[in-house]
């Protein structure tokens, strides 16, 4: 038996906490702003989208200490469970003098209304203490899940370039004194499960993925609590109960990457910024994809077991995960089982997955040499935008240089993430050349009927999937001159 | 004592350049830099006091119609809860900017999907959550409520004073050697300011504070006092630090008068704080654009006439209508000339001010129209508008104040390397990429509004401004300290400038981008006062005089401001008026805008790779803090060229994407390398300052040079904005 506990224990900013009275669909933010009276961080939109409200999240990760950007509106506080939260508050410098970060932006004007100022700094601040002497791509990156209406952000962009002239991350009191809280946080691990509230105000946190999967058993219908970048909306946006709420960021099991025989497993809780540091070592195209998805907050946060298993159309890493030719692990009390991933989209909204069950890992075959892979991300916006269309495609030839192998997955083209099948079967076997490309394309008619909505019409749908064919033949081919697109209108 | 000015003529005497202590014009960091990125700058929702409760909008779920019922008893019987704010005090809407009275009021009448009629209060912020949640609402549908401009149902206004007509449009377009006639559309838009729209009320007897997230206060004060039904005297709206507003904050809106109300009936404070989602539906939108323009032009390129006709909306009762051909009548020559506006009245969020109203959307517009006329005649874009740059105001027959288009053209092109285009469509490629430039110019109408400050110097040398201007992150607490540091010879550190605070003295306001030369020029007056009394105590004349560094210097002594003042404290009020000057003379900002953008070939993705804009707006008083509004209303261009777009369900009327995750504003990825530069540039008739306002021209046109761009990378000519990657695709065919 797992002992029980009925409160919480983190760390905020220098403070220990315990909470008892904790409800499962209570935010971060709504938690530091009203019961703590800590107002720097701001509520934008209460969605995700614009990081007015980003802290930083410090947890113990592989025997490390790790901090990390997220979301404070969409964060539930009952997820921080043996974390370490520093909010804006926490940022000082010596005596009267600013903070590094903070200094650098009034230097460099990047703050006008301001309301936006306090979730940059914490983006900044945590790539500060990551990267001292981060790139253009990296400041980018970062700042992905910021908005601004006021700068334009080149004032901003500036300021992240000159923060390390006005300190070192090394001497930040978050680095100084990371042995002091890597031990408070450690000894806040009992391995008991944490169960507060009854009924529509209950919340558990499992000790261990056992655990969760007994928890499951006996309560099959709870919402399962990962990186709550979707789940987070239910409550703030469409105002849902999800109680029972059972929460697994913690849970160290579901966060495990491995490698075994060329095929990578990764745990469902593993977030999209851990994966990606494996993943673009493998498949560097999947890694780029991985950078498009959110914001950095985001990444840090939502996990690819999340992407999964709530099944969206236009989750980003079911089509490249599909096309690698992934297989998904569900497990319900001790029982596993293990099918391709994309017969685990079933239709729209559904997924094979019974009551009681719960993703643990998904495991994708990492590609060889001989294999060419691509996943284009096509968006309105450039970034933290949601994915009009996306196409994935895995490719072999044989050395006669027709195509032995073609594996070609689509998101937003149809209810589920979705094989191009009729596609794949016009390409097989055929030489992999313009004609035999432009002539399959008529097969796309047969695979996608897609739909217009708000982020892309149909007609464009289809052009689109179809022309993001030929540039990966282009790219395949090392196709010099610009590449023609002959025909802009939708069969 | 205060120092009067009415602006009924130029003011060529350059005070500011008697001046030595050189801070305005400066690069001055704001002061208030340091609070807000420590995240101490306190918005309106970030001072509660400890007894407050907190309320949440109802909102109604029908287009137009009756709240017949609410079902309050089932509510009140939650845990927590404390009232339910309904009735006739409720705003539909929020008042338009500078009304200064109530907007209309009653939640019974329904006008738009998503009016708040309701407020639930309870102890915390949850409780009122669910009990809103919980509020059922009896509603009436009245059948068929129109909410697209251009249903022919819709009952459609044209005010006689909007409409111009002068010489013969018809002809001049049969005779044109060559002409363009066409029609665009451009989207509702969002202000998207990030902090959503909050009100903490408290009353202390018969009097109500208001904590508040306002551009206009003394409007607003009015505003709130009207709605309320008590005297102006017993109303104080406080808001020291604004998460900005670009017009969606100018007038007081339906959370601050609930607000009030709930601390009335309960004795406690009350906070009422907008969702997202209500910020977009319940405040205020940019309405959609349906716009004609003809443009007839000589063999040599020279406009014979100039046609702009507008079709807008709004709900019934508002009387502000996107005034989209307000730059028109005399941004460029043509004897002839037509300008029709139709306001067509229906069920859709009400529809007010958002940065730049007019130009941002009419004179984008005119500009793609302009260079449409620039291909067709075979001239270059920039030469097109030189050759139409008018001697006077061609529609008023007036002359212009200061006029820097042609200098602003001229240093655009030559910066950007303009030289380098290949007027042909498509002839540059980057891979996947097709190439092209476009540019565009930028005119916005100049105001100045009545505004007041007063400023004291202290015993102690340390002079302070107080008014009730507000900072909506424009660069006011720096401004108006540079003003008064230059006027009184003090260093920034001892001058201290309180705003957001109606007990002040009654400003502009911040909206229209005259807040900076309004209220300034009140500080300007103030500090003038002050010397006439320093004067007298040094027995001189303020020629003799010079102030600097905490030093009167008069003759060939130096003097320290505190010997002088010898134990006294001076006050001065500023009050400026507009007067006879604006109808004088034509006074616009201007300036010009070049972009570069790459078309994807595969997926029809616009990328602005590069932007620059130049603009002239009379004296700059912080270099740093134009540049910044300049940057920020670019970047506003960058979203209405490619991404933002408010889109209506057909059937209902309300917003579909009500939210930042489908209202596109630029990210960081959207913004390139953008250039701002400034020209230098007095304008006598504007004010004392000889400053223009620069808070809006940045927006006005910008989206035209991008979509200019993109003709000239890929052929596609977008004239439904913005011009998102299914428009340009689908133009790709027709322009090989
Ligand atoms: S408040 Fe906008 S992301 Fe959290
Ligand atoms: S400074 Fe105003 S939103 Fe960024």
């Amino acid at each position: 038996m797992v002992e029980v506990r009925s409160h919480i224990r983190f760390l905020l900013n220098g403070d220990d906490i315990t909470l008892s009275d904790v409800k499962p669909d209570e935010t971060l933010l709504d938690y530091l702003r009203l019961r703590r009276s800590l107002r720097g961080s701001k509520e934008g939109c209460a969605e995700g989208d614009c990081g007015a409200c980003t802290v930083l999240v410090g947890r113990l990760s592989g025997g490390g200490l790790v901090y990390e950007s997220v979301n404070g509106c969409i964060r539930f506080l009952a997820s921080l469970e043996g974390c370490h939260v520093v909010t804006v508050e926490h940022l000082n410098g010596q005596g009267d003098s600013l903070h590094p970060v903070q200094q650098a932006m009034v230097d460099f004007h990047g703050s006008q209304c301001g309301f936006c100022t306090p979730g940059f700094v914490m983006s900044l601040y945590s790539l500060w203490m990551r990267t001292p002497e981060p790139s253009d791509a990296a400041i980018e990156k970062a700042l992905q899940g910021n908005l601004c209406r006021c700068t334009g952000y080149e004032a901003i962009i500036r300021a992240a370039r000159a923060i390390s002239s006005y300190g070192k991350s090394a001497n930040d009191p978050l680095a100084l004194e990371r042995a002091a809280i890597t031990a408070r946080l450690s000894a806040l691990r009992d391995g008991a499960r944490v169960e507060i509230g009854s009924g529509k105000e209950r919340l558990v946190i499992p000790a261990d993925v056992d655990d969760l999967a007994d928890i499951l058993v006996t309560s099959p219908n709870a919402t399962i609590v990962s990186g709550s970048t979707d789940v987070g909306l239910w409550v703030t946006k469409f105002m849902r109960d999800i109680a029972p709420a059972v929460f697994i960021g913690n849970l160290e099991g579901l966060r495990i990457i491995s490698e075994t025989d060329g095929v990578l497993s990764i745990g469902a809780g593993v977030s999209y910024t851990e994966a990606h540091a494996v993943l673009s070592r493998h498949v560097p195209a999947l890694g780029a994809l991985i950078d498009r998805i959110g914001g950095e907050q985001v990444r840090n946060m939502g996990t690819i077991g999340g992407n999964i298993a709530n099944g969206s159309p236009i989750g980003d890493t079911p089509p490249p995960l599909i096309a690698l030719g992934a297989s998904v692990t569900l497990r319900k009390g001790g029982e596993r089982r293990t099918l391709d991933l994309e017969d685990f989209f079933i239709a729209y909204g559904k997924q094979d997955r019974a009551p009681g069950e719960f993703v643990e890992a998904v495991h994708v075959p990492l590609p060889g040499a001989e294999v060419k892979f691509a996943a284009y991300k096509v968006t309105k916006r450039r970034d933290e935008d949601i994915t009009s269309t996306l196409g994935a495609f895995r490719l072999e030839l044989a050395h006669d240089g027709t195509v032995a192998a073609i594996r070609i997955a689509y998101g937003g083209m149809a209810a589920t993430p979705k094989r191009a099948r009729a596609v794949e079967a016009a390409l097989l076997g055929k030489p992999w050349t313009e004609e035999t490309v432009e002539a399959a394309l008529a097969a796309y008619a047969e695979d996608f009927t897609p739909l217009t909505d708000m982020r892309a019409s149909a007609e464009y749908r289809a052009l689109a999937g179809r022309n993001l064919l030929l540039r990966f033949f282009a790219e395949t081919t090392g196709f010099a001159g610009p590449l023609t697109i002959s025909r802009y209108k939708a069969a | 004592m205060t120092l009067h000015l009415k602006m009924d003529d130029r003011d060529d005497r350059y005070r500011l350049d008697d001046m030595v202590q050189g801070l305005v014009g400066t690069p001055t960091d704001r002061p208030e830099g340091k609070l807000k990125v420590s995240g101490k700058a306190s918005y309106a929702m970030d001072v509660l006091p400890d007894d407050v409760c907190h309320g949440v909008l109802v909102r109604a779920t029908i287009t137009h119609g009756k709240l017949r019922d609410l079902d309050t008893e089932a509510v009140r019987a939650l845990p927590g809860i404390r009232t339910v704010i309904t009735g006739k005090r409720m705003l539909r809407n929020p008042a338009q900017g500078m009304a200064g009275k109530a907007p209309v009021q009653g939640s019974d009448d329904i006008a738009y999907f998503g009016q708040p009629v309701a407020l639930v209060v309870a102890d915390t912020l949850e409780q009122a959550r669910h009990g809103a949640l919980a509020l059922r609402l009896t509603l009436e549908a009245k059948g068929d409520a129109v909410v697209n401009p251009h249903d022919p149902d819709a009952s459609v206004e044209m005010p006689k004073k909007e409409q111009v007509l002068i010489g013969d449009l018809d002809e001049a377009m049969k005779k044109a050697a060559f002409s363009v006639d066409q029609h665009y559309t451009t989207p509702g838009h969002s202000s998207a300011a990030m902090e959503p729209h909050a009100s903490v009320a408290h009353w202390h007897g018969d009097s109500v504070t208001l904590r508040g997230s306002y551009q206009m206060l003394a409007y607003n004060k009015a505003e709130l006092a009207d709605a309320l039904g008590i005297s102006e005297k017993n109303v104080r709206i406080l808001a020291p630090y604004v998460g900005g507003g670009f017009g969606a904050k100018l007038g007081i809106s339906p959370e601050a008068v609930a607000a009030a109300l709930a601390s009335k009936e309960l004795g406690v404070p009350v906070a009422v704080s907008m969702t997202r989602q209500q910020v977009f539906e319940t405040t205020m939108r940019r309405s959609e654009t349906n716009q004609r323009i003809r443009l007839a032009a000589d063999e040599n390129g020279l406009l014979t006439g100039i046609g702009h006709e507008a079709l807008v909306s709004n709900l019934p009762g508002e009387d502000f209508s996107e005034p989209v051909t307000q730059a028109t009548p005399f941004l460029y020559r043509g004897e002839n000339r037509e300008i029709v506006h139709k306001i067509a009245r229906i069920h859709r969020t009400c529809a007010g001010s958002v940065r730049a109203p007019g130009e941002a959307v009419g004179l984008t517009v005119l500009e793609i129209a302009m260079d449409e006329l620039a291909e067709k005649a075979g001239i270059d874009p920039v030469e097109l508008r030189k050759k139409n740059i008018p001697d006077q105001d061609p529609t008023d027959q007036i002359p212009f104040s200061s006029h820097a288009l042609a200098e602003a053209l001229d240093e655009g092109a030559r910066r950007f390397g303009w030289d380098k285009r290949n007027p042909k469509p498509r002839s540059t490629r980057d891979g996947e990429w097709f190439v092209g430039m476009g540019m565009a110019s930028a005119v916005r109408v100049n105001m100045l509004i009545e505004s007041k400050a007063r400023v004291t110097l202290s015993a102690d040398g340390r002079a302070m401004i107080e008014t009730d201007m507000t900072d909506i992150g424009t660069g006011t607490y720096a401004i108006l300290g540079q003003i008064a540091g230059e006027m009184l010879g003090l260093p920034m550190e001892d001058v201290e400038t309180r705003l957001g605070d109606t007990e002040f003295p009654p400003a502009s306001g911040s909206g229209g981008s005259f807040g900076a030369a309004s209220n300034g020029t009140a500080v300007l007056l103030g500090c003038e006062e002050i010397r006439r009394q320093l004067c007298k105590k040094l027995n001189c004349e303020d020629a003799d005089m010079t102030l600097k560094g905490g030093y009167a210097i008069v003759g060939n002594k130096r003097i320290a401001l505190r010997d002088v003042l010898d134990g006294d404290t001076l006050v001065g009020e500023g009050h400026v008026q507009p007067g006879k000057a604006e109808k004088k003379v034509r006074q616009a900002t201007y300036g010009s805008y070049f972009a570069e953008v790459g078309v994807n070939s595969v997926t029809g993705e616009t990328r602005l790779r590069r932007m620059l804009g130049v603009f002239a707006a009379g004296r700059i008083l912080n270099a740093k803090t134009a540049r910044s509004q300049c940057l920020g209303g670019m970047t506003f261009g960058i979203g209405m060229a490619l991404t933002e777009e408010l889109i209506h369900d057909r059937r209902d009327g309300h917003m579909v994407n009500h939210d930042f995750a489908e209202y596109h504003l630029p990210v960081n990825a959207d913004v390139p390398q953008i250039e701002v530069v400034l020209l230098e540039e007095r304008d006598e008739w504007a004010n004392p300052l000889q400053a223009k306002g620069i808070g809006e021209l940045g927006i006005c046109g910008a989206a035209g040079s991008i979509v200019n761009a993109i003709y000239n990378a890929c052929g596609v000519r977008v004239r439904q904005l913005p011009a998102t990657l299914d428009k340009v695709i689908d133009g790709l065919d027709e322009a090989t």
